[in-house]
């Protein structure tokens, strides 16, 4: 008896965990789409707020641009022409003073209208907090000109702050709500907490429910201004890539935004369409400039040459999947001021061993953190990661990997701790002026730990890119990039090939590179 | 317990003579079926994992082949999303499974043991303190109290080893406890410490040789439960880190590619294959070390 009862044990084991396994693949999407009001969009999460003044994830993004609007916004997909949101522009000549005019009536989902002293301190509550996105009003002055009126200034010519004001951070929130739940324009701000559970926006949609691990769920704001959603239920939700494949395809979900290439293949065109583009997202390679950190390893220019000379970018790219692209410099390649792929960034093995015997590498093993628990486009941190590796031990340098949750590489990222890895960087605003923060002593710079004054000339090209007039942008921001690609600690290796899968029952997803995708604009 | 249930339960008064004369060389557990099943495929993994180097066809970690071929006469379990040899991963994955989950086992069974002896045989507040730090641990899912202490040590084989060692103790300690409460009052352990023995002696001479075959039979049934949990940490990505072939890891990285099912169904069958015979094992070993269960179960053997 004892034996038949262990061998029925060993069988409800096995089919309990047969049971966990195929749960765990089917996901949680559990929503039906019989009823044609609601949409299941999976996406593999980054997700770490829902607060616009702190968000500046991809997810975080996806989420804040359906519950806020923004003062100026982008129509659909086309990036080059911002147009009015909340509020219509006018810059002055010398690209010093953006004039904001309350353009229309807009409405929280309180129904409180939106005011001119919402602007304000929507603004400078995002300069304040000193967090993550708060970068974009670098050197803004927000001044309240009257009730109708937001005056935007700054020291220097900033042509490209219109096309940073739709960026979802910069997302208008509820003045009077939010000062009765801890919020102020001022450091001390606590309302994080009160917006991951309640949204106060005038957005297309408002916080339901909200979850950094599993979904997200939307639901129409009454008081909207401009034309109503499709969907009335919105469930973003967290899936890995290749349970969104299974999702989409059973119609467990409507929208699949981090399918890969490989994924992409033998999809039921009966039952799905295929969107295919290039992502906007640029892979990139850093190697701590700290020499306690770096250890007289990634520190030294030499290495970093072999480094780049080491890498089969063609090999990167077969696993990148087709539409995938050799960015040259940090400006993704559909941005004016892209630059092609230049010398520095060839595969040369014998050049990478003479930059190698000549760094005095000798054979100290380089730590590589990437994250492993979320992908760019579907692309896995991983697989590249171990490509890598095999490709650079060739060279005769030693990797060891380091894999971590994305929160976990992340803060550790930017606390400039890491002695190198793979990140990824998605645009904020669609213009070249949004990858400057690479240059040294700037927010990205610094994880790296290339502080202001490492690199003259690097820092001299970026501030010549960053206040050259329309027509000479172009040239500036290539010599700044080649400059970044001769000395600088970043590699640029790879923009994944983009794909989005939708069930034959959508009709239109404007994809976006600010914000992905716009949820209330998916029919 | 009286003296006569004590005698009637030592080996023999109530065996049949028909039966004893029937005793041939192997004990009749080790000529069932399934633990001949069980050692073969064992022994099998052994012998892979010791000539791994000249059995696999290519090296585990050359990323030199065609990616996702499916299964076929160059790579018969095909090739990973990097082109990497599938066979030679698996085959070189024994390397790793096998080794740590010994480690594991014998380390948590020599852990848990000591202290599941200590409790029980000095018992009042040893025992409470012991036995309530085992509580503690018991009181977690194995999995996720695991996870934890793997999450917070980084990521390797190494921190998945010693988080899994940190929950799997408690298990010996209770047995081991539980057996040594019973064994300590038996009249040779009272006569040997009155004779003089000390408490070590004692444990060591009088109750150890008694309390020892349960205990490893649960280890030999644990060894499958090692792989399992071991392979469960890397899939999480709480265990091996890349490129290491660690099955766990290699049906993880399956798991991201569903259309190439060549990916994962290897290093899970192997899984399996390793953590089912090591049951059957198991199974067998307990009979023949107890040999009470044996008759009790002799009815529904195979």
């Amino acid at each position: 008896m004892i034996r038949s009862h262990r061998r029925l044990a060993a069988a409800i084991v096995i089919g309990a965990s047969v049971a966990v396994v195929l749960a765990g693949c089917s996901g949680g999407g559990g929503s039906s789409s019989s009823s044609g009001k609601t949409l299941v969009v999976d996406n593999s999460f980054d997700l770490k707020t829902s607060d616009p003044a702190r968000a500046f994830e991809l997810t975080g993004s996806i989420v804040d641009k359906a519950l806020y609007e923004t003062v100026l916004t982008f129509k659909g997909s086309d990036v080059t022409k911002p147009v009015p949101g909340i509020m219509s522009y006018s810059e002055s000549s010398d690209d010093k003073t953006l004039t904001l005019t309350m353009d229309g009536k807009h409405y929280f989902s309180n129904g409180d209208p939106v005011t001119v002293d919402d602007v304000v301190f929507s603004l400078k509550r995002v300069q304040a907090i000193a967090g993550n996105p708060s970068f974009l009003l670098d050197g803004v002055t927000v001044t309240k000109k009257d009730d109708k009126t937001v005056v935007l200034t700054t020291t220097t010519a900033n042509p490209a702050l219109p096309f940073i004001l739709p960026n979802p951070s910069l997302g208008i929130v509820d003045s009077k709500v939010l000062k009765k739940h801890g919020g102020t324009d001022t450091k001390s701000d606590s309302a994080e907490s009160y917006l991951n559970k309640t949204s106060a926006g005038s957005g297309p949609y408002m916080l339901k429910s909200y979850s950094v691990t599993t979904k997200v769920v939307f639901e129409p704001n009454p008081h909207y201004a401009g034309t109503k959603p499709a969907y009335s239920n919105v469930v973003l939700e967290n899936v890995a890539g290749p349970t969104q494949k299974i999702n989409v395809q059973a119609g467990a979900s409507q929208v699949a935004l981090d399918l890969n290439a490989t994924q992409v293949q033998g999809l039921d065109s009966a039952k799905t369409n295929l969107i295919k583009g290039t992502s906007p997202y640029v892979m990139y390679l850093w190697f701590n400039q700290d020499s306690t950190i770096g250890a007289g390893v990634t520190n030294n220019q030499d290495f970093i040459t072999a480094v780049r000379k080491s890498i089969d970018y063609s090999k990167i790219l077969g696993l990148s999947g087709s539409g995938s692209t050799q960015p040259g410099g940090l400006v993704p390649s559909q941005f004016k001021g892209a630059i092609k792929p230049d010398s520095t960034a060839e595969f040369d093995l014998a050049a990478a061993k003479a930059a190698l015997a000549k760094s005095g590498y000798n054979g100290q093993t380089v730590t590589f953190s990437y994250p492993n628990d979320i992908t760019v486009d579907g692309l896995q941190f991983e697989t590249l990661a171990q490509a890598l590796q095999s490709q650079w031990a060739a060279a005769g340098i030693t990797v060891k990997l380091a894999p971590g949750p994305i929160a976990t590489v992340l803060d550790s990222f930017r606390a400039g701790n890491l002695q190198s890895g793979i990140m990824y960087w998605g645009p904020d605003y669609p213009d070249a002026s949004d990858y400057l923060v690479f240059s040294p002593g700037q927010s990205i710079g610094l994880r790296a730990a290339w502080k202001d004054g490492a690199d003259a000339t690097v820092t001299d090209a970026a501030n010549a890119a960053g206040s050259a007039s329309s027509d000479d942008r172009v040239q500036a921001f290539a010599t700044w990039q080649k400059a970044m690609n001769a000395s600088g600690p970043f590699v640029p290796l790879v923009q994944p090939g983009q794909y989005v899968v939708t069930a034959t029952s959508i009709t239109s997803v404007p994809l976006n590179p600010v914000w992905t995708v716009d949820l209330a604009s998916i029919k | 317990m009286s003296s006569e249930t004590a005698v009637s339960d030592t080996l023999g008064t109530k065996t049949p003579a028909w039966k004893r004369r029937r005793r041939p060389l192997l004990p009749r557990a080790w000529r069932r079926p399934m633990a001949i099943v069980g050692v073969v495929i064992v022994l099998a993994w052994l012998v892979i994992a010791i000539f791994a180097p000249l059995i696999a066809p290519y090296n585990p970690l050359a990323q030199s082949f065609t990616p996702l071929q499916a299964p076929n006469a160059a790579h018969w379990f095909g090739t990973d999303v990097l082109g990497r040899d599938e066979l030679s991963r698996v085959l070189y994955g024994s390397r790793i499974s096998l080794p740590l989950s010994l480690v594991l086992v014998v380390c948590s069974m020599l852990i848990g043991s000591v202290l599941g002896a200590i409790a029980g045989y000095f018992g009042r507040v040893v025992d409470e303190v012991i036995m309530r730090i085992a509580d503690l641990v018991f009181a977690f899912p194995t999995i996720i109290l695991a996870m934890i202490v793997a999450a917070s040590l980084g990521p390797s084989l190494l921190n998945a080893v010693i988080a899994l060692l940190l929950v799997s103790w408690p298990n010996y300690a209770r047995v081991t406890r539980s057996l040594v409460l019973g064994a300590r009052q038996q009249e040779y352990v009272v006569a040997g410490r009155l004779m003089g023995a000390g408490v070590f002696r004692s444990l060591g001479r009088d109750v150890a040789p008694n309390v020892v075959a349960p205990i490893f039979v649960l280890a030999t049934l644990d060894f499958g439960n090692a792989i399992l949990l071991l392979s469960g940490l890397s899939f999480l990505g709480l265990g091996a880190v890349p490129p290491t072939p660690e099955w766990g890891a290699m049906v993880s990285d399956g798991v991201q590619n569903f259309s190439q099912w060549w990916l994962a169904t290897f290093p899970g069958i192997a899984i399996f294959s390793v953590v089912v015979a090591f049951n059957f094992i198991g199974d067998a070993l307990r009979d023949a070390l107890d040999p009470r269960t044996a008759e009790a179960v002799s009815g529904v053997s195979i």
